[in-house]
């Protein structure tokens, strides 16, 4: 019976959606920096401190659903099944990479026109980062296979970050949509500290960031010849916790591909396939540390 | 400089972000109702201090989820303003 209860305690608390709120966190993020680099032509705040204020509400929910977890792990404890209740396996930073069903949009929503627009902006851009040009378009013959959302995206640059291939990673990168490309910052966060943890073993910290810096950099720069080198502190910095100085707010597009060209290379430095990215993927052995 | 259009489009991204995060926030709010029913089934009655922090930490997680979600909306609107106005 005390078994039985303890099981199911266990249950409940594995189960609490700390992985949708982590989503719900990244989304907003990823919203706000959109919004802040819109800001930069405007004096209107565009819904950017309402975004902030939702997002803090999403941290704290974050915070009192782990206060719930050790709430029901100490009540295990005191029944004497402490040894019996693991930590649950951390797959929270999956979450943003599995497939998002359709949006059960608020009615406000209905009359969105789709955020189609931004095509030139995103291949643009995508050009100066890599050097590489859009592919020419497809003369007959079947059109060149795309990723169908974010997180396959997400794969396919780890993919052509594990070959080298700059070409590749441009065809990839200029091969989506804009809203696919720009959802990579909100895909790559939770992935993105998790991978340098494994690589550091133990979780990032300040002072963490000049061996992530030197782990990570070069391949980095060398993969995207055009990012300014400003976006990958503050990816680095975000990893490891790190108070960021105030600056101009970087291209959106900037800061999605380098978070999932990062990806790749740290992928690559932990000896990763691409697919262990896969939501469905067996969890990966957390190694002692690997030398970064 | 941005072009009108992109600045539309830019927008426009952010809000399906936005209501990506508020599927996950609808998302959540039900994972947790279930959580809470469960909880309550398994402990009925219960005084134990563990017990009460666990509950206390439910209801309040999902005050703050209700809290974001209605934050969100007031954004949405906001950008939706400026976008008219463009």
């Amino acid at each position: 019976m005390l078994q039985e209860l303890g099981a199911q305690l266990r249950a409940t608390s594995d189960e609490l959606p700390t992985g949708l709120v982590s989503v719900a966190m990244e989304r907003l993020r990823s919203a706000t920096e959109l919004l802040n680099w819109v800001r930069q032509t405007s004096v209107d705040p565009i819904g950017v401190p309402q975004l902030s204020n939702a997002t803090e509400h999403a941290e704290h929910a974050a915070a009192a659903l782990r206060l719930a977890q050790d709430a029901i792990a100490a009540y295990l404890a005191g029944l004497g099944l402490a040894a019996e209740a693991g930590a649950p396996p951390d797959g929270d930073y999956k979450a943003g990479l599995k497939e998002q069903e359709p949006a059960a949009a608020p009615e406000q929503h209905e009359r969105q026109p789709p955020p189609e627009q931004l095509g030139p902006w995103w291949r643009a851009r995508v050009e100066q980062l890599t050097g590489e040009a859009p592919p020419p378009p497809q003369q007959g013959g079947a059109p060149p296979e795309r990723p169908a959302n974010t997180a396959e995206l997400l794969r396919r640059v780890a993919a052509g970050v594990r070959s080298g291939d700059r070409a590749r990673l441009g065809r990839d990168l200029h091969g989506v949509n804009a809203a696919t490309g720009l959802g990579l910052s909100a895909v790559t966060s939770p992935v993105l500290r998790r991978l340098a943890g494994d690589l550091l073993g133990h979780e990032p910290g300040p002072d963490d960031l000049q061996r992530l810096r030197g782990a990570a950099g070069g391949r980095v720069r060398s993969l995207l010849p055009g990012t300014p080198p400003a976006v990958l502190d503050t990816l680095l910095a975000r990893i490891c916790r790190t108070p960021q100085a105030e600056q101009t707010p970087a291209h959106p597009a900037d800061s999605a591909v380098t978070a999932s060209v990062l990806t790749g290379v740290l992928l690559a430095r932990l000896g990763r396939d691409p697919e262990t990215l896969d939501p469905g993927a067996p969890e990966p052995l957390r190694p002692r540390g690997v030398d970064a | 400089m941005a072009s009108v259009a992109e600045v539309r489009a830019a927008v426009d991204a952010a809000l399906q972000q936005v209501t990506e995060g508020q599927a996950a926030i609808q998302a959540a709010r039900e994972k947790l109702g279930e959580a809470q029913q469960s909880l309550a089934a398994a402990l009925d009655g219960s005084a134990n201090d563990a017990v009460g922090a666990a509950h206390a930490s439910l209801s309040q997680a999902d005050q703050q989820l209700e809290e974001c979600l209605g934050a969100t909306l007031l954004a949405v609107e906001q950008a939706q303003t400026y976008t008219a106005t463009l």
